[in-house]
């Protein structure tokens, strides 16, 4: 029983950074039907903003909580920046032309941002100060550290405050209105290029959010380190129901469950393979994903 | 009619220049040494791989500034990544064949060394591994493959009997990463732990790119194992497995083996890595070849050593030194001088057998303030 608690506990965890990612992939695609492949890249490139920035601000002798929290602000920031920059340079100019060209060029960009991390910061794994989040409470075999409730908080957290803003308010709106029908809804006044834009920059930055948390956790980053995530998450959001924030999470949830499951009672060579055989599994008896792709008041 | 006429002319035009240029190229190649390296430049083993090249890529300058070689005007490094992919690797190797490199200093990954050392051998070029450790790297009778490393059916044992001797412990737990190379090396610590009257209460794999090893360690942890081996192709995960391990309340002695051992471990598990015991070849830090290599690589890189660095100098060393004493690029030649070959090399002394093997000479290590520190030798029996 024991055991079994302390892999839920471990699969929630994992399963909350793949919902964080997954976030990002579903509302791009809800709103311009494109898989953004390039997203695994902002999840990095969030994690090395964090890195560098807690770094600079610890050597100023600030407090850990405090450096932890202005990072957390500034690479979300950034990293919203950068994605409004992609979409700009690499997406706009492509509005009208076949999905097919969109997802070339969402390639495209994933190899030019995973190149130029490695470039500017090297093929080594940069290391995370640990110091900050060690610790936790234990009891018997099981044990909860303090990273994995910040990881499981701060994924709340975001979400709340996501559906907060797609669902009560008017950008929020905007967002939905957009999602359903670009043309109709630039005809009442709403700027669909500005939304889209937006867009963007919330899935990087919840992105960035999961990057520094998956830094702390785990205690390094890399250039290549959004690949798999970014892999795994697309599928999260495809088994959730792609387009859908619920789904999102949900399918996040699940794929980490079953990941930490299949390495738990079976063997962790196998866990992958559980994953995606659940994955085709779903979608073979529900196409749409668990919540389904079109369900209008939670698509963005 | 008049289009066919064109594109033969064409071609022949395009035929002429490539030709030219080949010509002219050939008779400058005369009478310069072209060597390749074979290593991850990229992914998650740079780390490795670079220091592979750039210890290659010293040796070089080293034995340039010492005079050269008579009849060579200049010597070149041509270095290639293998990405630790078997495909890569054989196309890599081709790369280097059409640059006609003499010699090959890689790969890194016994998954790479062997598929690129079949196609190099097509060509007869010398093939010299600082890295891979795999046994059949050298079992399958290729006349031009030589190795500067250890062999992981000496390393297995070795570590085992560090289990048994020294550690005294009774139930062990084995983890791997499924390569080549970490998956035969776990493979050998299993069948030789068990020969040697250890119960080995799991053997469990991970998949390579994971970063999440949670699932897996509760299991170690369920099952109270005296001892956690740690057979990953990677340093760094191996620093995020002992990072989780310690996280989750692992108490377990944690042991590596020779792809863990990197300054990297430390930089990154910091002191979770404290205590932890490695499987390494045995290098004599206070020798002289030793410390000239160090500071020459410093000044270079203004980084320590990795862990194969010095092993990649001593492959390019020897090669060179083989080239020199033959006279000519003639693998035939150089092998038979290869195979006299006895000097004192950075990592230790060198000479190869029949097989293109150097011997083993597995140290245990442990790390200690933030280094790995020698602890028990595994030819002597003694400790440090």
């Amino acid at each position: 029983m024991e055991f079994f608690i302390q892999q839920l506990i471990n699969g929630i965890t994992l399963g909350g950074v793949y919902a964080l990612i997954a976030l990002g992939y579903t509302m791009v695609y809800g709103i311009i039907q494109l898989i953004n492949f390039a997203h695994g890249e902002f999840f990095a490139a969030g994690g090395y903003m964090g890195v560098i920035l807690i770094s600079y601000l610890s050597a100023q002798g600030l407090h850990p909580y405090a450096c932890l929290a202005i990072s957390l602000v500034l690479a979300m920031g950034y990293c919203a920046l950068l994605a409004m920059a992609v979409e700009q340079l690499a997406y706009k100019p492509l509005r009208q032309a076949s999905r097919l060209a969109a997802l070339l060029s969402a390639l495209g960009m994933s190899i030019f941002l995973q190149n130029g991390l490695m470039l500017t910061q090297g093929v080594y794994d940069k290391a995370y100060p640990t110091e900050i989040t060690s610790g936790g409470l234990s009891w018997g075999l099981v044990s909860v550290s303090y990273m994995q409730m910040f990881i499981v908080a701060l994924t709340a957290g975001l979400l709340l405050g996501l559906n907060l803003l797609v669902f009560k308010t008017r950008i929020g709106r905007a967002m939905r209105a957009t999602a359903q029908d670009k043309v109709m809804s630039a005809l009442v006044g709403i700027n669909s290029n500005r939304i889209i834009a937006i867009t963007f920059a919330i899935g990087a930055a919840l992105a960035a959010a999961a990057g520094i948390m998956v830094g702390l956790y785990y205690g390094s980053v890399n250039y290549s380190m959004g690949f798999v995530p970014g892999i795994k998450a697309f599928a999260a959001a495809v088994l959730g129901g792609i387009g859908n924030i619920t789904g999102a999470l949900v399918g996040g949830l699940i794929i980490g469950m079953v990941e930490v499951f299949a390495a738990g009672y079976v063997s962790g060579e196998y866990k992958d393979v559980f994953a995606f055989v659940i994955l085709i599994a779903v979608l073979y008896f529900k196409p749409t994903g668990i919540m389904g792709e079109n369900v209008d008041d939670t698509r963005v | 009619m008049k289009r066919l006429l064109v594109l033969v002319v064409a071609l022949a035009l395009l035929g002429l220049v490539l030709g030219g240029c080949g010509g002219k190229e050939e008779k400058k190649a005369e009478n310069i040494l072209k060597i390749g390296t074979l290593s991850p430049l990229t992914g998650p083993y740079a780390a490795d791989g670079n220091d592979i090249r750039q210890g290659a890529e010293i040796a070089v300058e080293v034995f340039k500034a010492q005079g050269g070689i008579p009849g060579y005007s200049d010597i070149q490094v041509f270095p290639q990544d293998s990405a630790c992919d078997p495909k890569q690797a054989v196309a890599a190797a081709n790369k280097l064949i059409n640059d006609k490199v003499s010699a090959v200093v890689g790969a890194y990954c016994s998954s790479s060394t062997i598929p690129a050392s079949e196609t190099l051998a097509e060509e007869k070029i010398i093939m010299l591994t600082p890295a891979s450790t795999n046994p059949q790297v050298t079992e399958r009778g290729l006349p031009y493959m030589f190795r500067t490393c250890g062999r992981d059916d000496h390393q297995g044992p070795a570590a085992v009997k560090f289990m048994t001797d020294v550690a005294g412990v009774k139930k062990i737990f084995i983890v791997d990463d499924k390569t080549t190379y970490s998956q035969g090396l776990a493979d050998g610590v299993e069948s030789a732990a068990r020969a040697a009257g250890i119960e080995v209460l799991d053997h469990d794999h991970v998949n390579q790119g994971d970063k999440d090893y949670s699932a897996v360690l509760t299991k170690v942890k369920a099952a109270g194992p005296d001892l956690l081996y740690i057979s990953l192709q990677n340093s760094a995960t191996g620093a995020l497995m002992v990072i989780q391990a310690k996280r989750m309340g692992i108490d377990a002695i944690l042991m590596g083996q020779d792809a863990v051992y990197h300054p990297q471990l430390m930089e990154i598990a910091k002191g979770d890595a404290e205590g932890m015991f490695l499987t390494f070849g045995a290098i004599d830090k206070n020798a002289t070849a030793f410390k000239d290599f160090q500071a020459k690589w410093k000044e270079k890189t203004g980084k320590e050593p990795g862990a194969y660095s010095a092993y990649s100098f001593d492959s390019a060393t020897a090669y060179l030194n083989a080239v020199k004493a033959a006279g000519t690029t003639d693998p035939a030649k150089v092998r038979e001088q290869l195979m006299k070959l006895k000097f004192t090399g950075a990592s230790k002394d060198i000479s190869y057998d029949e097989k293109g093997d150097s011997g083993s000479n597995y140290t245990v290590y442990q790390v200690k303030d933030g280094a790995f520190v020698p602890y028990w030798n595994s030819l002597t029996g003694q400790k440090y």
